[in-house]
């Protein structure tokens, strides 16, 4: 279990792996956030019917680099009511946690082998790190971001920031909610925390030897897609972009923000999308796995880095075609997507997969569970309807009374 | 351990990276602050009122009933590792303890604590009704809009005055 290269106690060669490790990961999320940018603003360049950044580097792919140069370049105010301290201390609170999140994410490795790559004649994982509860260390560093952006808003010392901070806590917050939950049929189906095993769990051939052992499939598509929605309103990303609703709040909790420190806020965002992306893709379409041929090099290091960084994109694309189509939610709309519709939902597919599962290792009786499983459903949808009917009532007595 | 040791260097890398941004801030920015700049942002109007110290109570209730599903979510996580093992009395146990959280989350949207939006009235659709003939529609139509005080269109509307009586309506409408 675990990474082999700790294995055998830590050397020279292990330090000198890993601070390689730490290197290119390190330089890999920057090039990564800088293409999720250039990405972002040319897809929906094309969806508007605009050319996008065209003047930095062929097609403009340096936009990113001449935009984040500007900025070193810009004065950094200190806003006169703020926090002094917390208000410098607020960025790097959003932007370390972006960095370590990305550290549990496999990316490569040929896991149909054991998903182990060799450098300097040592076997070692193609990710960071494999703690063995790395799906809580990511939901650890997602909870610290939001640290980042309230306390932002918070010692900002102006209105509008402080608002959108205020919101974005509420909205994170409630659909961390969801995004556990949902996490939590991942990890009911593969019985391991660690990411690395969860990638193996999916990486044998499923149903019928055609359709993909992905969790997507296993855990019925219904997480993957609450996931999916939970994990767009974590980002703050349209359509749950409330945080910063221009209309409403100027710019949002990082108003009063500018060069460099506003630089790593926008870099924080970025790079959450991708390990968001890369997490999608890890939990539920099976992270690197896939077919591979050819001999050792190829098979080993190409192909599964290719099938990652292939499903990566589609999932990078659909946040762009999330900001590209969908218009803003009301927040009264957000709160009810998340409290009413995603959350119970999570909770129930959770239970139902729980209970068919050990249903089937106990051998119990199948029409006689799906049964009961029917009647605790039929009830748990009927109560919820009720109760939401009785917050109405309540809501519209209390309207007359106060008119 | 030795897991954690790549992410201590990498948390170390990160820290540098923002350190190191703002002394390069520091070096290259002009720094020219003036009092304008340094005031409250709101889009160029001069800040009038303070920010609000107080803030709906919306808000903590949501950061509460948070901390009762992250509860439940940190008890889900365990079962979930070992429902295997546990079997029949794992189920049970579990679905005891759900129904329990389900129950006190009814509770907090009956009381309407989730209610955000504003309230949704059914509207008496006042247009229609049998006093609403296609000659009233056709006048009402015709009136919309003018300027005339409020007591005389009520009267034209409910049929007490006629519309001759009246100037804008004959002016407008040429009856």
């Amino acid at each position: 279990m675990g990474d082999p290269l700790y294995a055998g106690g830590i050397g020279l060669t292990v330090v000198l792996v890993t601070l390689l490790k730490v290197l290119v990961t390190f330089v890999l999320l920057l090039v990564a956030t800088m293409f999720m940018v250039w990405f972002e603003r040319k897809i929906v360049a094309d969806m508007q019917h605009r050319i996008g950044p065209n003047r930095a580097g062929p097609w403009g792919l340096l936009q990113t680099l001449a935009d984040g140069t500007k900025l070193f370049f810009k004065e950094d105010l200190l806003p006169d009511r703020a926090d002094r301290i917390v208000f410098r201390l607020a960025p790097v609170l959003a932007v370390v946690p972006a960095f370590l999140a990305f550290a549990i994410v496999p990316i490569g490795g040929n896991f149909a082998e054991g998903g182990t790559v060799s450098m300097f004649g040592r076997e070692t994982f193609l990710q960071l790190a494999d703690p063995p509860v790395g799906v809580l260390f990511f939901l650890a560093m997602s909870g610290i971001g939001v640290y980042g952006v309230m306390l932002a808003g918070w010692s900002s010392g102006s209105k509008y920031p402080l608002l959108g901070g205020v919101r974005a806590t509420a909205q994170i917050v409630s659909y961390e909610a969801a995004l556990g939950l949902s996490l939590a049929s991942v990890i009911l189906v593969n019985g391991t925390l660690s990411t690395h095993q969860i990638v193996a769990e999916q990486a044998g051939a499923g149903f019928g030897g055609i359709i993909p052992n992905w969790n997507l499939v296993v855990t019925g598509v219904v997480p993957a897609i609450i996931f999916l929605i939970a994990g767009t309103a974590e980002l703050n990303r349209p359509p749950f972009d409330l945080v910063e609703a221009e209309q409403e709040l100027v710019g949002g909790f990082n108003t009063e923000y500018s060069s460099i420190r506003f630089a790593l806020f926008f870099l924080a965002e970025f790079m959450n999308t991708v390990t968001m992306s890369a997490l999608v893709v890890t939990l539920f379409l099976g992270g690197p796995s896939g077919p591979v041929w050819g001999p050792e090099p190829v098979r080993t290091w190409f192909f599964p880095i290719f099938w990652f960084l292939l499903k990566l994109v589609v999932f990078l694309f659909v946040f762009v075609w999330f900001r590209g189509t969908l218009p803003r939610l009301r927040y009264d709309q957000l709160m009810d997507l998340g409290w009413k519709a995603l959350i119970p939902l999570a909770l129930g597919w959770f239970l139902l997969l729980g209970a068919v599962r050990v249903a089937r290792n106990e051998g119990w009786n199948l029409v006689v569970t799906f049964g009961a499983i029917t009647v605790v459903v039929v009830v748990a949808v009927t109560l919820l309807n009720l109760s939401l009917r009785a917050a109405q009532r309540q809501r519209l007595a209390d309207a007359e009374v106060n008119a | 351990m030795g897991h954690y040791l790549p992410i201590v260097a990498l948390a170390v890398l990160a820290v540098l990276f923002a350190g190191l941004s703002f002394l390069a801030s520091r070096l290259l920015a002009p720094r020219r602050p003036t009092p304008q700049k340094s005031a409250p942002y709101e889009s160029g109007i001069i800040p009038g009122k303070e920010p609000p110290r107080r803030f709906p109570v919306r808000f903590s209730l949501v950061a509460m009933i948070f901390i009762v599903f992250d509860i439940e979510v940190v008890f889900l996580y365990p079962w979930a590792m070992v429902h295997a093992e546990l079997g029949l009395f794992g189920i049970v146990a579990i679905a005891i303890f759900s129904a329990s959280v389900f129950e006190s989350f009814l509770y907090l949207l009956s009381k309407g604590v989730l209610e955000w939006g504003p309230i949704q009235r059914v509207q008496r659709p006042h247009l229609v009704g049998a006093h609403r003939t296609a000659e009233s529609t056709i006048r009402r139509v015709g009136l919309e809009g003018r300027d005339r005080p409020a007591e005389q269109r009520i009267l034209v509307e409910s049929g007490i005055a006629s519309h001759a009586v009246e100037p804008a309506a004959s002016a407008a409408g040429g009856h």
